[in-house]
């Protein structure tokens, strides 16, 4: 059996067993994230009526609301940074229910702004990321499909929430409604339950560092019912540095890792993503609109989005098997720009499709390639930064994407109301994401390349021999066995010094 | 793409002409159309589509419009309208000519093209707001022009009307639709080798309500919107209906209570506030047009709060639950694998005890 420290995490992680109910409960998370607002646009027509606001107005419960959730990210990171992911995701899931029940006894359009769409949002917000936060600590070398398991939960969710809305508001109103949405989101404190925590301590006996006296194995044992899921970082500073001596920067690093924009592969991957979000959403939301503009009837075009949602159903999960293949795996950035850049391809040939079949046939690839970013979307950043400090990366990268992704369909929005037709928009979108896929490609090439410099580099230092060397000869061959962490080796080098001092202390007891 | 562009030319050319056919000043128009609820949403994006064309296309304004249909329908089918037909919207166009003109009256042709693609006969609905002249044409297609002797005569019910020979193989009528009696269903029959014939079911608009009821709570507010877009009402009237009996909703009976607004020329709003549970039932919109009336049905229902409560009760009972189940879980699985880990740390220390430190790690290793 290989020896079991893999990663930068301290521990290894399950791979599996306990991790699948994890992914479970991520997708419902994750589903209600992404899902919710789209869903909640069935309301719009009454509330304009009863509030006698124009559609621009409702229009913006929704935007509050996806920008409350993306801009949400680096609070959600600091509170996982400091509690873990489980109480950040039920106080979350808490916070949505409360939201809605409060929105259903509103009386302005401004309480609905305030409930719907900041406090459901920023609840959003905290189910959002820590969900994604605790995959990357449960699997490592199946954490491609994890990531894509979880990620299918958002069009599952969209199919089976924009009925039950529709279902909802044709029995009980809007106001109903709300109430009972506000219960159907409690269910992410289920999600929340789910998220039992993990870490160095809290992992079972078996999978211990191998060299240990019984010191660090009673010390282990009681450290089980403690919340281990902060970085290893922590607990080693505080063995190792004197409690006061920490300077502010550290101190702030250690709530939301702001190291990370020294991080190369997390500045190629901020950039990249935020080009990409420019075009990411607008073609989804102006496809039924310009379906009906070429004259399909509305049935039909409410289809197209269906077939979406099925294609993408299938398409996440299968993206993260393959992106978990020995082929995939150590290039998965190549992938995923590819992916991009595919995408940006069928927006560019469709304004090409001027008939029903055309249409159905972009929604097809659409849906695979909309599918196919968003399975890898977490995914690579968690390949860049590595898992620890994911926490942090995954909070500024979303607030950054926050601009973008509310920038995009107001763009595209603008684009068609100029020109009169909705292949500018189209054209618009495809050439951003064509660019970014290029961007990535290229900037990632450029990571690979200076990665494996750095790696060698690292190798021929280490070969000088120092005090105790099992320890990082065991974790050497290993890293040149299994190549597929070859992006997370530089934070792996930080990792280092703590279970060496680890070692070094047990040995000195 | 240039014939794209040509062949979309054309048909905003044939859309603008649709528009110009009647009278009226707002957006979509699908009373005209059928009853077929997915054209009418066709009709809205079309409206959009003739919109962006109403910016390109300057409008040359004549009093005469002309709208044909390509009878597409089975036999006595309403005519559904293709895609590429379109239907009215913004009028301009005869707001201007009326303007010019304002004591002529706007003279209409509608035209019908014999036969239908299938079977012998073809309908086709024409919603009139306003006095206009109207004049119907039945055009015989140049397929059947091999036809020879056949007889024309254009009846209403069993009245026969006197018809002109407009060109071969077309005859048409015309009708000077002053008030409702002139209303009705008007068609031309081709009696000869074969029978074809037309039916024009000229009414009044159709106001669009909601099929589905509206639902509210106790005490709160109900808004019912009732719209004849396309078209502009003179008046709307709201009535409700209590047992079999119809009450007028008079604003100044209960002013407190109901408001009825204007939200613009064809779309009226009722508001009633404070509701009760006597409020619940059915509400009738009746808007009066130069030709006649039209009715709108519309439903309230009032529920208490208790009903959205009790599925909301239940779902937070099922969170609970789970959740509960859940964190017993997880305490349950600790407990078994602190007694394991204790266990086991007790069998360690006991092989330490027998042999060096390095052995009973190997034995560890061995057993993992």
């Amino acid at each position: 059996m290989s020896p079991p420290v893999s990663s930068d995490l301290g521990y290894v992680p399950p791979d599996g067993g306990w991790g699948w109910a994890v992914v479970f409960g991520a997708s419902i998370s994750v589903g209600f994230a992404y899902t919710f607002p789209k869903a909640f646009t069935i309301y719009f027509k009454e509330l304009q009526a009863v509030y006698s606001i124009s559609y621009s107005q409702i229009a913006w419960v929704t935007s509050i609301m996806c920008a409350t959730t993306y801009g949400g990210g680096p609070i959600s990171s600091i509170l996982v940074n400091r509690y873990g992911s489980r109480p950040v995701v039920m106080f979350g899931g808490l916070l949505c229910g409360i939201g809605m029940v409060s929105a259903a006894f509103c009386t302005s359009i401004m309480q609905l702004y305030i409930c719907v769409g900041f406090i459901t949002g920023l609840g959003l917000a905290l189910n959002l990321q820590p969900s994604v936060i605790m995959i990357g600590k449960y699997f490592l070398k199946r954490r491609p499909i994890a990531n894509g398991l979880a990620m299918a939960g958002s069009p599952v969710m969209l199919c089976t929430l924009a009925p039950l809305n529709q279902f909802l508001f044709d029995s009980f109103g809007w106001r109903g409604s709300f109430l009972i949405l506000g219960a159907i989101l409690l269910n992410c404190c289920v999600a929340g339950a789910l998220f039992r925590p993990i870490g160095p301590g809290t992992t079972s006996v078996k999978t211990q560092v191998t060299v240990e006296g019984k010191g660090a194995l009673k010390r282990d044992v009681t450290e089980d019912a403690m919340e281990m899921s902060s970085p290893t970082n922590l607990p080693m500073k505080n063995k190792t540095e004197e409690e006061g001596d920490r300077d502010c920067c550290e101190k702030i690093n250690q709530y939301l890792d702001f190291s990370l924009f020294k991080h190369r592969g997390f500045l190629i991957y901020l950039i990249g993503n935020v080009l990409m979000f420019l075009g990411f959403f607008a073609p989804i939301i102006f496809l039924a609109p310009y379906a009906k503009h070429i004259g399909i009837d509305e049935y039909s075009a409410a289809f197209l989005l269906s077939i979406l949602a099925i294609v993408d159903i299938v398409a996440r999960p299968t993206t993260g098997i393959i992106a978990n293949s020995k082929w995939v795996r150590p290039r998965i950035q190549y992938f995923f720009s590819f992916s991009i850049a595919f995408n940006g391809m069928c927006h560019l040939l469709c304004p090409l499709a001027s008939s029903y079949t055309g249409l159905v046939i972009y929604s097809v690839f659409f849906g695979l390639a909309f599918g196919m970013v968003c399975a890898m979307l977490f995914e690579t950043l968690m390949d860049l930064v590595g898992a620890a400090r994911f926490t942090s990366a995954v909070g500024l990268v979303t607030i950054a994407e926050c601009c973008t992704i509310l920038l995009g369909p107001p763009i595209g929005g603008t684009l068609i109301d100029t020109f009169g037709d909705y292949k500018y928009m189209f054209i618009k979108c495809g050439v951003v994401m064509v660019l970014a896929g290029t961007f990535l490609f290229i900037m990632n090439y450029y990571n690979y390349h200076m990665l494996a410099k750095e790696e060698k580099e690292r190798k021929a230092k280490e070969e000088d021999p120092k005090t105790v060397r099992t320890e990082n000869e065991g974790r050497n061959n290993w890293i040149k066995e299994t190549t597929q962490d070859g992006p997370e080796l530089e934070p792996l080098r930080e990792e280092q010094e703590g279970p060496k001092k680890e070692v070094n202390g047990i040995i000195e007891v | 793409m240039l014939a794209a562009f040509a062949g979309k030319c054309l048909g905003g050319l044939l859309l603008f002409c649709l528009y110009l056919s009647l009278s009226g000043g707002s957006s979509a128009d699908p009373a005209m159309t059928t009853q077929d609820a997915s054209s009418q949403s066709q009709a809205n994006s079309l409206t959009n589509m003739k919109n962006e064309l109403n910016e390109s296309f300057l409008e040359p304004m004549a009093t005469t419009q002309i709208v044909s249909w390509q009878t597409q329908g089975r036999p006595s089918d309403p005519v559904t309208l293709e895609h590429e037909v379109s239907v009215p919207g913004p009028n301009l166009a005869t707001k201007e000519s009326r303007q010019t003109s304002s004591q002529s009256i706007t003279s209409v042709q509608y035209e019908l093209l014999l036969p239908g693609a299938s079977g012998t006969s073809v309908e086709t609905t024409i919603s009139l707001e306003k006095v206009v002249e109207v004049e119907l044409t039945c055009i015989l297609d140049k397929e059947y022009s091999y036809l020879k002797s056949f007889q024309v005569s254009w009846k209403r019910g069993n009245e026969t009307i006197s018809h002109t020979n407009k060109t071969d193989n077309s005859w048409s009528i015309k009708v000077s639709v002053s008030d409702s009696s002139k209303l009705g269903s008007y068609n031309c029959t081709l009696k000869g080798e074969k029978e074809l014939s037309g039916i024009f079911h000229l009414q009044v608009p159709k106001i669009k309500g909601k099929e589905k009821p509206t639902i509210s709570y106790l005490r709160d507010t109900a808004v019912m919107t009732c719209e004849c877009p396309g078209y502009t009402a003179i008046s709307w009237t709201w009535y409700m209906t209590n047992g079999s009996k119809q009450i007028v909703i008079n604003e100044s009976l209960l002013a407190d209570r109901y408001v009825i607004s204007k939200k613009s020329a064809s779309i009226t709003q009722l508001k009633i506030l404070k509701l009760t549970k006597e409020d619940g039932g059915e509400y009738w919109c009746e808007a009066t047009f130069e030709l006649g009336k039209s009715e709108g049905r519309l439903e309230l229902k009032v529920l208490s709060f208790m009903a959205p409560l009790k599925p909301f009760i239940a779902i937070v009972i099922e969170v609970v639950i789970l959740v509960a189940l859940i964190v017993c879980y997880e305490i349950y699985s600790t407990k078994v694998k602190r007694t394991e880990a204790e266990k086991e740390f007790d069998q360690i220390e006991h092989l330490k005890s027998e042999d060096g430190g390095l052995e009973s790690s190997e034995a560890r290793q061995r057993r993992i």
